[in-house]
């Protein structure tokens, strides 16, 4: 790990900072505990995989750290804002501008061809000339050919790339990423991986990853576990080489 | 397009199931309902215009003193932009070559007639033509049958009074020609012009002044207000609506037009409410995506209110598209039915409710499960969020039955039809929640699945909360169609049974007391057998309990019936469609008391009890009123406001008898046989007037047909709407059963089997509750008897079992088209 940023200021350096979070959810009769004293901090530019089994709360965790929900108790500080003091509109704006999200179910709408659904978040941010960058974009991620394809007539591949860039349209300061090769094939996924892997150093965008799969995450630079909603980052010795 | 303004598109709306339903819903609301309103006002036009072609005009002043009213009268109403026609009515011998008759002419002046048309012949055998114009000065057109009772032909001269005229036609048909005792003897028109010369009314004469007035509604009516104060009790101001012959049939059709309205409008309401809370419900994972990718919730809310605009407008240029053609349509077939023009007139107030329906629908059904979505939390586009839960639908459906009920209250104004609506739906419910409880009682102990019917239950069981609210919506849906179908049947049969082919269509007046048996003998033995035979006496009611009659009422009360001769008959059995509703009728022997018409007692403000006097001739009758009874005065049978016991009243009072009966067109020529044989009794000709009745009756029945055809699409949208609701989970289940290795025939055989049990208890609920909705509408709203309708009970809901079956495996059909790997891929 390089110390690159050690003459910036605390803030400038690290996009997200978690401390001592705890969420619970309440059922009809008593109240589960899913995250318990998670903290953490993550620089600007890192790739961080947060790798756990399902049912571990890593998706809650994702969620909580890109501002989607509110802790039970503890913050989640977010390119320098304290989400759980932000209002839910407010915390749409901070996504609109900061954040990308790549889904495990693509979640593109289904009703958009793929250049719309690229063209999606720059329009709703207010960015220049939406179609070009959409265009070009879709063109990085090997579609230049399918823009006029809706989703239906895409493969799930194909549908991850658009997903992908949509991601990237909007120049996110961090990127979300929930399982991105979870519903594809190995060759597939591996194929989505590189480009997500590939855009996200070019841009120099801070990745944050949720996978149970390890090769993925073995991807990424730094490295969390998660069990039964307890967050651990192993010693430095124990982090994995970052794979291209 | 850019994507966000796609987002917002129609076009690329339609392409999502649930908005083509919640679009064809508006569009059918708004086509149903502009239909309905534009016809309704179509209708109105013509059935008043066909009315008023009843009297020639839109409103008649009769004189009945043998005075002209003073010439400023009818100045007065030229200056207010009326038209206006004159008549002269009478009676006179008119002389042919050889003959002589006593006929009844109407002297008509060149605007005659102001409303409908006069049908004549040049010749016997000539083709009928109608023209809008009586004969000109020096000419005369007679009835057919006093041509051959006269032996005179066409060309020939008749002698009125001491004027010769020429005879230019033959008279087929006037639009006027309805009941008038003066005009009993065959008719002869004339020019106004050439009455003087006739010199046949003197000082005293017999005869009727005649006014004809025609215009705009308010100007008729601002004018009757100048006029009235006026007016002597010899003259009568006489309107279309005050027409006994078929008002009240046209009260019941304009009714039942709004009653299919407002079901229409409930239909597509619900089809509305049902299709756009799945369509909500379809539309929180783009919500979720769109708050993730920074949409707030504003925003949100601002983008789907702009979708319902545009579905608003969509709908209402959809609706309006389908009802102009539609409209045009239906007043054509009516334009055919009465062999006219049609005004085709887009009447902006017919406008007003379809586009309030549109907007009411869309606001009120529409918007709640809409509007919740703003709160779909971003979260969701992680994992799915618990769905929603009954209770927040609870508020809509508040909303939803106030709306419902207040559109239905704007529409049609009838606080009984809301009433009987919303008790039928209460009854409903009440039983739906009771079959519900028995639904989770008894089903749950059924488990497994081997064969159909077991899968069926559980299926039922399994969906328990949807097939409920399925049952409900189907239900309320089957209740609405079934009430108006029963309406109509039991309309229709009313109608029909009120005018059957055999209506008697001929009057015989005026047959002398020793001549009734002969009368009897002649039709009898022709094969025409007469109705009943009554007796009638000519008399007025001058005093009612000791008073001047016309003292005891108020002049607003004033009466047509006082300020003439009323038909006074004796019976000695109450005729069968006459009903007592108060006191009660004469017991064998009874020779005291008076039995008096409903309509005209509640004018006069008459009791059982009171005391009536009339003058007949020189002499006075005082009887007390015994009974108070209805008469149905569109029966075409002798109808009688005051009616004596035998050996009564009117025991030696110089009386001739009347009667009615049916005779064929073909059979016409028995009328001159009788004539000859018996030359003092009158003959009546009626059936030009049942001829109209029953054209009215066939065309409102038309207009009831296509709107119950409107309404039963607008049922088919809502069962689409239902269907289509659950269809993706059921499609999914189907799916899943034949990875599992269920075979085709046991899921098509299961799933119509679930459908078919959904719409057997729909059904039942439904006829139920139809049921009760036809007999508080049935007693409040068309006067008639409410009878169980056996003949739908079992049909409706076997009907309903097998259209719900079919479209349970209209709907599996993608099922079992592909590969379950397909379809599950796809419902992904």
């Amino acid at each position: 790990m390089s110390d690159l940023s050690e003459h910036k200021s605390d803030s400038q350096r690290v996009i997200l900072k978690v401390s001592d979070l705890t969420h619970k959810v309440s059922l009809e009769t008593d109240t589960l505990t899913i995250l318990q004293g998670v903290s953490l901090e993550i620089n600007r530019g890192e790739s961080v995989a947060i790798v756990g089994r399902s049912g571990s709360g890593k998706t809650t965790l994702l969620g909580l750290l890109a501002g989607l929900d509110t802790p039970s108790e503890g913050t989640v500080e977010l390119d320098g804002a304290v989400i759980s003091q932000l209002s839910e509109d407010e915390r749409a704006k901070l996504r609109s501008r900061r954040v990308g999200f790549v889904f495990q179910s693509f979640q593109l709408l289904p009703a958009l061809t793929a250049l719309e659904n690229v063209m999606l978040p720059l329009e709703l941010g207010g960015f220049d000339s939406p179609d070009k960058k959409a265009r070009d974009l879709l063109e990085r991620v090997g579609l230049g050919e399918r823009l006029s394809h809706t989703p239906r007539q895409l493969s799930g591949g194909e549908q991850q790339r658009v997903a992908i860039a949509r991601a990237f349209a909007s120049e996110p300061a961090i990127l979300f990423a929930d399982e991105p090769t979870g519903n594809l094939d190995n060759h597939t996924g591996a194929e989505v991986s590189d480009l997500l892997m590939t855009l996200n150093r070019e841009q120099g965008t801070t990745l944050v990853m949720v996978t149970h799969d390890e090769r993925l995450a073995a991807r990424c630079a730094r490295h969390f576990n998660i069990e039964a909603g307890i967050l651990t980052e192993p010693s430095v010795s124990e982090q994995p080489e970052a794979v291209n | 397009m850019g994507a966000s303004k796609k987002l917002t598109s129609v076009k690329r709306d339609w392409r999502e199931r649930d908005v083509r339903v919640v679009l064809s819903a508006l569009i059918i609301a708004v086509a149903t309902v502009a239909t309905i309103a534009l016809f309704a006002s179509q209708l109105q036009r013509t059935l008043v215009s066909s009315a008023s072609s009843f009297l020639a005009a839109d409103r008649q002043l009769e004189a009945e003193n043998g005075r002209p009213v003073p010439e400023a009268w009818m100045q007065e109403a030229e200056q207010r932009g009326l038209e206006t026609g004159r008549m002269i009515e009478f009676s006179t011998m008119v002389y042919g070559a050889d003959n002589f008759q006593l006929v009844s002419i109407k002297a008509v002046n060149d605007a005659y007639p102001l409303r409908g048309q006069v049908e004549y012949q040049e010749g016997l055998d000539a083709p009928r033509q109608t023209v809008s114009h009586g004969p000109g000065p020096g000419e005369v057109w007679l009835n057919p049958r006093l041509l051959r009772l006269l032996e005179l032909e066409v060309g020939d001269t008749l002698e009125v009074g001491n004027h010769e005229l020429s005879i230019s036609g033959l008279l087929v048909r006037e639009p006027d020609g309805g009941f008038r005792m003066s005009s009993l003897a065959p008719r002869v028109m004339m020019h106004v012009d050439d009455v003087e010369a006739t010199e046949v009314i003197q000082e005293g004469s017999r005869v009727e002044y005649v006014y004809l007035f025609a215009g705009d509604e308010s100007a008729l009516n601002d004018y009757y207000r100048w006029l009235q104060p006026q007016l002597e009790p010899s003259h009568e101001w006489e309107g279309v609506r005050d027409g006994e012959t078929f008002s009240e049939s046209l009260e019941r059709a304009e009714r039942f037009l709004l009653l299919g309205g407002s079901l229409a409008v409930m239909l597509a309401a619900v089809a509305v409410a049902v299709a756009s809370r799945q369509y909500a419900l379809s539309q929180r994972d783009t919500v979720a995506l769109l708050k993730t990718l920074g949409v707030s919730s504003k925003g949100i809310g601002r983008l789907y209110i702009r979708r319902l605009a545009l579905w608003g407008i969509a709908g209402a240029i959809g609706g309006l598209l389908v009802a102009l053609p539609l409209y045009w349509l239906l007043s054509s077939v009516l334009g055919d039915v009465l062999e006219r023009q049609i005004d085709y007139q887009l009447d902006p107030n017919a406008l007003v409710p379809a586009l309030l329906t549109a907007l009411v629908s869309l606001f009120a059904f529409a918007y709640p499960p809409i509007r919740r979505l703003r709160n779909v939390p971003a979260m969701r586009v992680l994992r799915s969020q618990p769905g929603e839960s009954g209770r927040e639908a609870i508020p809509d459906l508040i909303i939803a039955v106030v709306a419902i009920f207040g559109l239905v209250w704007m529409y049609a104004r009838e606080v009984s039809l809301v009433l009987s609506l919303l008790g039928g739906l209460v009854l409903l419910l009440g039983t739906l929640g009771l079959l519900g409880w028995l639904l989770v009682s008894t089903l749950r102990r059924i488990s497994g699945g081997g064969n159909a019917w077991r899968l069926a239950l559980v299926g039922l069981y399994r969906h328990r909360r949807a097939s409920l609210s399925q049952i409900a919506v189907f239900a309320m849906t089957l209740m609405l169609a079934a009430t108006l179908i029963l309406v109509r049947t039991s309309l229709l049969s009313d109608w029909q049974a009120q005018l059957p082919e055999d209506t008697p269509n001929h009057f015989l007046i005026n047959i002398a007391p020793q001549a009734v048996d002969e009368v009897d003998e002649f039709w009898a033995e022709r094969g025409y057998p007469l109705e009943q035979l009554y007796p009638m006496v000519r008399g007025r009611l001058t005093e009612l309990n000791g008073q001047p009659v016309k003292e005891a009422v108020t002049k607003e009360e004033r009466v047509g019936a006082l300020n003439r001769e009323l038909n006074l008959t004796w019976m000695d059995t109450l005729p069968e469609d006459n009903e007592i509703v108060a006191g009660e009728w004469f017991t064998r022997g009874q020779t005291d008391g008076v039995s008096i018409e409903a309509e005209l007692a509640g004018k006069l403000g008459v009791k059982v009890g009171d005391e009536l006097g009339f003058t007949i001739g020189s002499d006075k009758v005082t009887e007390t009123v015994t009974s108070i009874r209805t008469v149905q005065w569109d029966s075409m049978k002798p109808n009688f406001y005051m009616a004596f016991p035998p050996g009564g009243g009117l025991d030696d009072m110089p009386a001739t008898w009347i009667t009615a009966f049916f005779l064929p067109p073909d059979m016409k020529g028995k009328l001159n046989e009788f004539s000859r044989q018996f030359p003092t009794v009158s003959v009546l000709e009626i059936d030009h007037v049942i001829e109209r009745i029953q054209e009215i009756v066939r065309q409102v029945t038309q207009a009831i047909e296509a709107i119950l055809a409107l309404i039963l699409a607008a049922a088919l949208v809502v069962m689409a709407a239902v269907v289509s609701a659950t269809m993706q989970d059921r499609q999914r289940e189907g799916a899943l059963l034949r990875t599992l290795g269920g075979r085709q025939s046991l899921l098509v055989r299961s799933t119509m089997l679930e459908f078919a049990l959904l719409g057997f208890f729909a059904g039942i609920l439904g006829v139920a509750a139809a049921e009760g909705a036809v007999w508080a509408l049935q007693f409040r709203m068309f006067e008639g008897e409410f009878r169980w309708h056996w003949q739908a009970i079992l049909p409706i809901p076997l009907l309903s079992a097998l259209v719900l079956a079919m479209f349970g495996r209209w709907q599996l059909k993608p099922v079992l088209s592909v590969s379950p790997m397909l379809l599950l891929r796809r419902l992904e």
